[in-house]
């Protein structure tokens, strides 16, 4: 059974567009294409395309979802792999958290710098600690 | 001098060749410390240090390899820290 990419799109609640990007992506593709040329899908996409998006709100990049991917459809693989890319993407966020974090504590710091509501421009704080 | 090995359990990349390389790193510097640390137990710690992939060698709390070295890599990091090179 195969599926139009209007199908596939609805089924997985993404747009034909985003399907085209992650195509062009290396993400998916088609199983073939109609007479008239468009493309089309075997049912595994739509689980494919779900991965996809799941991934993306764990964090992940593009280029870590094809490698996920790549590892889902490996015989030579196991969960053990999986698990070390995943450790890894959480190593990543938690540094971004820290970056995060260090610079909510710089803006705390100017925000109570920045006491008197009526000063000018030229003696904003803010603007003079962004501007060194 | 102390080396840090940040590892993830199950991960085969990451045991390979370890316990070789910390006999080259006791070889080379008896008094070495060599910790070995689950990145899931110290995670607080590896981002502080700075480890971002797996397994990662740390040296005096900064990463300097972030996949196991060879053991030449090793010996040329820890001789060019150690000012032992001639």
């Amino acid at each position: 059974m195969t599926l139009t990419i209007g199908k596939v799109a609805s089924l997985s609640e993404v747009t034909a567009d985003t399907l085209r990007y992650y195509e062009r992506e290396g993400l998916i593709s088609p199983a073939t294409k109609s007479n008239g040329g468009y493309r089309l899908y075997d049912r595994d996409a739509v689980r494919r395309v779900r991965f996809i998006k799941e991934a993306q709100r764990c964090g992940f990049t593009l280029a870590e979802i094809r490698q996920l991917l790549a590892l889902r459809a490996s015989d030579a693989a196991c969960c053990r792999d999986v698990r070390r890319v995943a450790v890894e993407k959480k190593l990543q966020l938690e540094s971004k958290i820290k970056a995060m974090r260090a610079m909510s504590k710089v803006l705390d710091r100017l925000i109570a710098e920045c006491t008197r509501d009526n000063r000018s421009l030229d003696d904003c704080p803010i603007l003079a600690a962004l501007e060194k | 001098m102390k080396i840090e090995l940040f590892y993830s359990p199950g991960c085969e990349k990451c045991a390979d060749n370890k316990d070789a390389l910390k006999a080259t790193a006791i070889e080379l510097m008896p008094d070495v410390v060599w910790r070995e640390l689950n990145v899931l137990d110290e995670i607080d710690y590896a981002v502080e240090v700075g480890v971002l992939t797996l397994p990662s060698i740390a040296i005096d709390g900064q990463v300097v390899f972030s996949s196991l070295p060879t053991h030449r890599q090793l010996r040329r990091e820890l001789i060019r820290r150690s000012g032992k090179g001639g």
